[in-house]
């Protein structure tokens, strides 16, 4: 196991409400891995998330960061400290321009001073947001808004971007795309955890996955680690991802 | 009534319309990002009417130069409303804003009362009775001067909002607040500027208000009705579309009063509000 | 319902002592004062029963009610004035409120919480300028604002006066009661926890609301009517004001909103405050405003919310509920 945990989540209990969303939920993130998150809908992948992002607290349990507790931090205090989230259905802000939108991305202080630096990386990342900076981002195409809040995210001049659901309703060539993106990132040495519902793709792309069943962590370990267990290649797999 | 040429009313109109943008820029700002119409927002101007009066009549200071010391002063009271009350009622239950905007509103009315009485009161200086001619027509100088301050607001307004981080910022919350707290943005701190703004805003309406039309402790409400049927008109969220909204309520209040009398002036802006409510509530800009 | 139990029939004993009690102050010659806090009592409370339903169990802020007291107040007035007699322009004056609650559904309904309640707010104000423009009996006005006297009831005693304030302060509670316990009531609890839930489970959200917001008004109407008949005179800018709204606010949100007591402790409060700050009426709505923002802030669930903490308050009312 490595040293270089960055983020490390410990026996956490989520709820909404009344209603528990996340049951003595573990997991650990190393520096500069892709780290992907596996489950259907209702395994609290999003609450998971939205609790690291602060927009949720955890009723038990802690979360650090780079040795800091974060559990009872504010969302705004966890962007300065450099987690961002690219929000599942994208969340871009509808009515302002694409620039506009990069630019709000640098909001947190210590991004600020960073802006043109991150914002020419984005570009390079993203060329086509750089054609369409006028634009409206409510008429931008599915994997163009994509690109933009995934521009957004690294405006924030993120050591961990968290990405839920990237690949959700977008063509395969513009998800290719996009996790190619995510591999140029991941060299610049920002930690990617990624939430996806797609099994085969993601285990093509991710260094170590975790399994997420009804608020549960069922199963982690590496791609060929996974692949040993007989029951979930044939739940979860299949024969042609394990086959790699 | 309808004798006479009907463009004196309807240049008028045009020109109030600066005057009710002005009152009802900051509602409209606050409501795009906290979804919150301030009850209390027509009582806010006219305390900045009784500010202004209280400056003027007290220090002698003149109600514009005085804006220097009752703008920042509303936005500190802005900051502390927000902090103190509003923000509190958000979290007790969807009622309570509603419910401690009316209490504030009648406790700045009362106030307002006690400290100048029910007469009517009005910021009179040497230009406010000052009239400018176009041509044969005569028009007052106040209503030119209520369109020009409305149109700095307005252009104020949308640079920040659209140049500031700040302002991106209030807009971002107005638009997706979870997606903007995961911008780093701290919601509550961007809530109390938003508000505070408004306040300040108010303060400037509450002046060329008081300069052009006579006030009383309770024509608070009476602006809240204006800025609620400017905004509405205009749709909300939007500085350009606030000002619009403004002219076309200014010339459709004038125009009414032109053929009806001016008895009914204000009464036309109620039925105007009832009718568009009826109609098209999300107004002509809105989304 | 059944009285079966012993409870059941203990607490139906008390609670007829007590009206009776109250009825008969009249006769056992109670002091005036007494007379008039009673009075008072009953008319707002009926009111501020009404308020609760719509703004505590419907989700509606209404700040529209002097609306409401104020044409059927005017109802009551004009109609003796054409020789209408004055319990037959209560009970019209009750219903013109609720049709004109009819009407002006259609422009605020389309509206939720905070429209609703600026579109609320904005039509007592546009009553007050009509019904000061617009003199429909009588000759010349006399003074500024068109006030006028409620004609022929020299002859009704105020005793009877009460009894019907009495009626329909007692009969706002009732309502409320089977109100709440009927499918109405059902409809209206699941409205106010997710309106789309609500409507998407075939709760026709437009009609229950109306319905709700139509009975408010006529009850608001009859305790407004039967206020008006007692003043003997009525005027524009007292009818139409904010005062009223205030008055129902306080009452409820100081008793307990959404609560069925708490209207009934909230106007003993507000009645016992009214006239306490009788000698202090420039200050009394900055009074009660400062009273309204601490209680939201401190105790938003109001006196009874205090209350239910108490043992001693559970167990009386668990027995007074069966």
């Amino acid at each position: 196991m490595s040293d270089n945990v960055q983020l490390k989540i410990s026996n956490i209990d989520v709820f909404h409400g009344t209603f528990q969303a996340l049951w003595d939920v573990s997991l650990e993130v190393n520096g500069g891995e892709m780290l992907a998150l596996i489950g259907a809908n209702t395994s609290g992948k999003t609450t998971l998330l939205d609790t690291v992002s602060g927009l949720l607290h955890p009723a038990k349990g802690t979360i650090q960061f780079e040795g800091k507790d974060i559990s009872r931090m504010d969302p705004y205090q966890i962007v300065e400290l450099g987690i961002t989230q690219v929000p599942e259905g994208r969340r871009i802000f509808p009515e302002m321009s694409v620039l506009d939108n990069l630019i709000i991305g640098s909001y947190s202080a210590g991004a600020r001073s960073k802006k043109m630096e991150n914002l020419k990386q984005v570009y390079e990342h993203f060329p086509r947001l750089k054609e369409r900076g006028k634009q409206i981002a409510k008429t931008l195409s599915g994997g163009e808004q994509q690109m933009l809040a995934i521009g957004r995210g690294l405006m924030a001049d993120p050591k961990l971007m968290l990405i839920d659901e990237m690949s959700l309703g977008l063509a395969p060539i513009v998800i290719d795309e996009l996790f190619k993106a995510l591999r140029e990132i991941k060299k610049r040495g920002i930690t990617i955890l990624f939430v996806e519902q797609n099994v085969r793709r993601t285990l093509q792309e991710a260094d170590r996955a975790y399994i997420l069943e009804t608020g549960r962590v069922a199963l982690s370990g590496t791609t060929a680690q996974l692949c040993e267990e007989d029951q979930v290649k044939k739940a979860y797999f299949g024969t042609d991802v394990c086959g790699i | 009534m309808g004798s006479g040429d009907i463009i004196t009313p309807l240049v008028m109109g045009l020109l109030l319309g600066g005057l009710y943008a002005l009152i009802a820029l900051g509602l409209s700002m606050v409501f795009g990002v906290m979804r919150l119409i301030n009850l209390a927002h027509g009582d806010l101007v006219a305390l900045g009417s009784y500010g202004a009066y209280a400056l003027m009549t007290v220090v002698g200071i003149d109600p514009i130069v005085g804006l220097v010391i009752s703008v920042p002063a509303m936005f500190l009271l802005g900051l502390a409303i927000q902090k103190y009350l509003m923000g509190r009622a958000f979290a007790i239950s969807s009622e309570a804003p509603l419910i401690i905007a009316f209490g504030i509103s009648l406790v700045i009315q009362n106030a307002n009362q006690i400290a100048w009485t029910p007469l009517s009161r009005a910021l009179n200086t040497p230009y406010s009775h000052m009239s400018f001619t176009i041509g044969a027509r005569q028009f007052p100088l106040s209503y030119l001067l209520d369109f020009a301050a409305g149109v700095v607001v307005m252009l104020a307004l949308r640079y920040f909002l659209t140049s500031t981080y700040l302002g991106r910022a209030i807009t971002a919350a107005s638009q997706d607040k979870k997606a903007a707290q995961l911008m780093g943005i701290n919601t509550n701190r961007v809530y109390g500027y938003a508000f505070a703004i408004a306040m300040a805003s108010a303060a400037i309406a509450g002046v060329f208000l008081g300069m052009t039309f006579p006030f009383t402790p309770t024509s608070g409400v009476s602006f809240l009705t204006i800025a609620f049927g400017t905004v509405i008109i205009g749709g909300l969220g939007s500085m350009l579309g606030t000002f619009i909204g403004g002219m076309i309520l200014g010339v459709f209040q004038t125009l009414g009063g032109y053929f009806l009398g001016p008895a009914f002036q204000m009464l036309i802006v109620y039925v105007i509000v009832l009718v568009i409510l009826a109609v098209r509530p999300q107004g002509l800009f809105g989304r | 319902m059944g009285f079966k139990t012993l409870r059941q029939k203990i607490n139906l004993v008390l609670t007829v002592t007590c009206v009776v009690v109250l009825a008969a102050l009249p006769v056992i010659g109670a002091p005036q004062s007494w007379l008039l806090y009673a009075f008072l009592f009953f008319v707002y409370l009926a009111m501020a029963n009404m308020w609760n339903l719509l703004a505590g169990y419907s989700g509606l802020i209404s700040l529209c009610q002097p609306a409401f007291l104020g044409l059927a107040g005017y109802t009551l007035a004009i109609g003796t004035w054409v020789g209408i007699p004055w319990w037959a322009g209560l009970l019209g004056g009750a219903i013109v409120a609720g049709v004109f609650a009819l009407l002006i559904s259609i422009p605020v309904f389309r509206l939720s919480g905070i429209y609703f309640a600026i579109g609320t707010l904005v039509v007592p104000e546009a009553l007050r300028m009509v019904f000061y423009l617009w003199r429909p009996v009588g000759g010349q006005m006399h003074g500024a604002g068109a006030g006028y006297m409620i004609k022929e009831i020299g002859g009704v005693s105020t005793d009877l006066m009460y009894w019907w304030a009495l009626v329909v302060g007692i009969g706002s509670i009732l309502l409320v009661r089977l109100i709440l316990r009927s499918n109405l009531g059902l409809g209206l609890a699941a409205i106010r926890d997710n309106e789309r839930a609500a409507a998407s489970c075939g709760v026709s959200v437009f009609k229950l609301k109306l319905y709700t917001f139509i009975v408010a008004a006529v009850v608001t109407g009859l305790a407004g009517g039967v206020y008006y008949l007692y003043q003997g005179y009525i005027e524009p800018s007292a009818t139409f004001n904010v005062k009223w709204t205030m008055t129902l606010l306080l009452a409820t949100v100081i008793g307990g909103i959404r609560t069925e007591e708490g209207p009934v402790i909230g106007t003993i409060v507000v009645v016992f405050l009214y006239f306490l700050l009788a000698r202090y009426a420039g200050y009394s709505l900055l009074i009660q405003g400062i009273i309204l923002i601490g209680i939201m802030l401190l105790s938003p669930q109001g006196i009874v919310g205090v209350l239910r903490r108490s043992r001693v308050y559970r167990s009386v009312t668990r027995f007074a509920s069966q």
